[in-house]
């Protein structure tokens, strides 16, 4: 499979009455994504909004964050399975308006958090705080069960995307990643003396705010599953969890997963990176089993050696986390985790809900529980009751003058357990 | 037919849907608590204790699936039980149960349970 990602950069943003792209300024039409967007019958409204790096502006509650791309060459534009025709996705030539990001906002509960702010001290935590975004905010019609509520916003954010993405077709880019890579055996073939490492990619799978897709598919009603590194970076796995803001996974996380570039950086150097697996982190202990074994087994049966393994969420997902790498181990293969930590203000507890001893490579995103403080904003898109479900967790978090005190479990991608964000690791 | 699962909930939804539900008004480390004690008295666990993300630690709700059955002690089961309360306490020791959105929190646990339940149906072993 070869994908081309010719990247487009985005240096500016702006509201127009055309959607245009020129000398590295995206102007919008906000009409022309309402109007899109309208098309839905469960869609009541839609407000469309801008916010540029350096804005006083904080978006909250947010619900997905989605780059906007188009295929130019090769099956599979938008997203097939879900917005689209199912189509085979992972080659081709895809247009992206690198730098710029479909944000969407749209509480289908009240205890949505999810904040990103674009200044200040905020801004040094998420990493949606440097991309110039366009943010839509949905309301869905009357009566609307939470379940399609949750189907309509999520649905809506992929259409804004394509929309948006658009612009990009006949545009040439400034750049171009070429992502390729043939079957496993042609690659060991080219590559025989180096360890053959698996990427396997935890996705939580438990129900409404807490679901993955794949073309479509909910990640609950799977096995764990092989997948080309391009059909992700392509778009086929999407977000449809929106409870775990620091290291929920939106969907452009998956469209540009941190780990599977870099393992792909390392592929034919010193690494043979075979390919990805998708594992549900599911709610019964049998189920966790299930993916669990399986997992571990599909890693066997295609010989791996070593295997980097990164969770989604917290608390249950641990044990899977932990049981997979036991597996892994006991059964001789070298197994490195991606988690972030709830390890207290002072970052001092034990950092997972769950241990074992077979865990002796782990890879910290961040503590989820540092307190950073958030002043005021300018200007809040989305809901500003939501400010309050930040704060108002403990007493003395709101400061006399209106800044306020919330974990960085709050904010949107600041732990990311894919290492998509801002936080690193060093020694000292 | 008698159901192979009990639903230990402290979700006043719960108890007015599921038949089966045991209703006990705790706090949510209460139940946990309680859910520790039905494991080590032989009830297997047959959902995690825990949610999937530290938003639901401060719900003021959940729904535990334990087996109706019991058996011998089950090591595994009872260290998961207890590692969740100690998580559960390391987690909230600092911040509120967010009471001002219990009936979003009530909602959201009734699906989560449903969901729990479709997929217990789906891969029930045989005991």
């Amino acid at each position: 499979m070869k994908l081309e990602l010719r990247k487009i950069k985005v240096t500016d943003l702006a509201l127009g009455n055309e959607m245009k792209f020129e000398n590295g300024l995206l102007t919008i039409d906000p009409q022309v994504i309402i109007d899109g967007l309208m098309e839905d019958v469960n869609v009541k409204s839609v407000k469309v909004d801008i916010a540029k790096p350096g804005d006083k502006t904080r978006i909250i509650p947010v619900k997905d964050v989605i780059e906007p791309r188009v295929k130019v060459e090769g099956s599979g534009n938008g997203f097939p399975g879900v917005t689209t025709k199912m189509e085979q996705l992972g080659s081709g030539v895809v247009n992206v308006l690198s730098g710029a990001a479909i944000v969407t906002i749209g509480d289908i509960v009240g205890f949505q958090e999810g904040v990103v702010d674009m200044w200040g001290e905020g801004a040094k935590w998420t990493p949606f705080s440097t991309t110039y975004n366009i943010v839509v905010d949905i309301s869905v019609v009357d009566g609307l069960q939470p379940h399609d509520h949750e189907t309509t916003v999520r649905i809506a954010g992929l259409r804004a995307a394509e929309i948006v993405g658009e612009v990009a077709r006949n545009i040439t880019s400034d750049e171009v990643e070429v992502y390729e890579m043939g079957s496993i055996f042609e690659e060991t073939n080219k590559y025989p003396d180096l360890p053959k490492v698996l990427y396997v990619e935890m996705l939580i799978s438990q129900g409404l705010l807490h679901d993955g897709y794949i073309y479509g598919v909910n990640s609950q009603k799977i096995l764990p599953t092989l997948i080309h590194p391009n059909e992700e970076l392509d778009g086929a796995v999407i977000s449809g969890n929106c409870v775990a803001a620091c290291d929920k996974i939106t969907t452009y996380q998956h469209q540009n997963n941190s780990s599977i570039i870099d393992l792909y950086n390392r592929h034919g150097k010193d690494i043979n990176f075979m390919g990805v697996i998708l594992t549900p982190e599911l709610t019964t202990l049998e189920g966790k089993f299930r993916t669990c074994d399986y997992t571990a087994k599909l890693c066997k049966s295609l010989g791996a050696d070593g295997v980097i393994i990164s969770e989604e969420g917290y608390g249950n997902p641990d044990s899977d986390l932990l049981m997979i790498c036991k597996r892994l181990e006991d059964s001789g293969i070298k197994t490195v985790l991606i988690t972030d930590e709830c390890s207290g203000w002072d970052g001092m507890s034990q950092p997972l809900a769950d241990t074992t001893k077979e865990a002796v490579a782990v890879v910290s995103a961040g503590n989820v529980s540092h307190v950073v403080n958030l002043p005021p904003a300018e200007k809040v898109l989305g809901n500003p009751e939501a400010i309050a479900t930040l704060a108002g967790g403990w007493e003395g978090c709101i400061n006399d003058d209106g800044s306020m005190k919330c974990e960085l479990n709050a904010v949107i991608g600041s732990t990311s357990e894919i290492g998509y964000h801002n936080l690193t690791v060093k020694l000292y | 037919m008698n159901k192979d699962y009990l639903i230990i909930t402290n979700n006043p939804i719960v108890r007015e849907s599921f038949t089966n539900s045991v209703y006990l008004e705790l706090t949510l480390e209460e139940l946990l608590v309680k859910v520790r004690d039905m494991v080590h008295q032989g009830h297997e666990l047959i959902t995690h204790p825990l949610g999937a993300s530290i938003r639901m630690m401060f719900s003021p709700y959940r729904s535990v699936l334990l087996s109706s059955y019991q058996k011998e002690f089950n090591e595994f089961h009872v260290s998961i039980a207890e590692n969740s309360i100690e998580d559960y306490r390391k987690n909230t020791f600092n911040r509120k149960t967010d009471y001002q959105h219990k009936d979003d929190y009530a909602m959201i646990d009734i699906q989560l349970l449903n969901e729990a339940i479709n997929e217990h149906e789906r891969l029930k072993s045989i005991n």
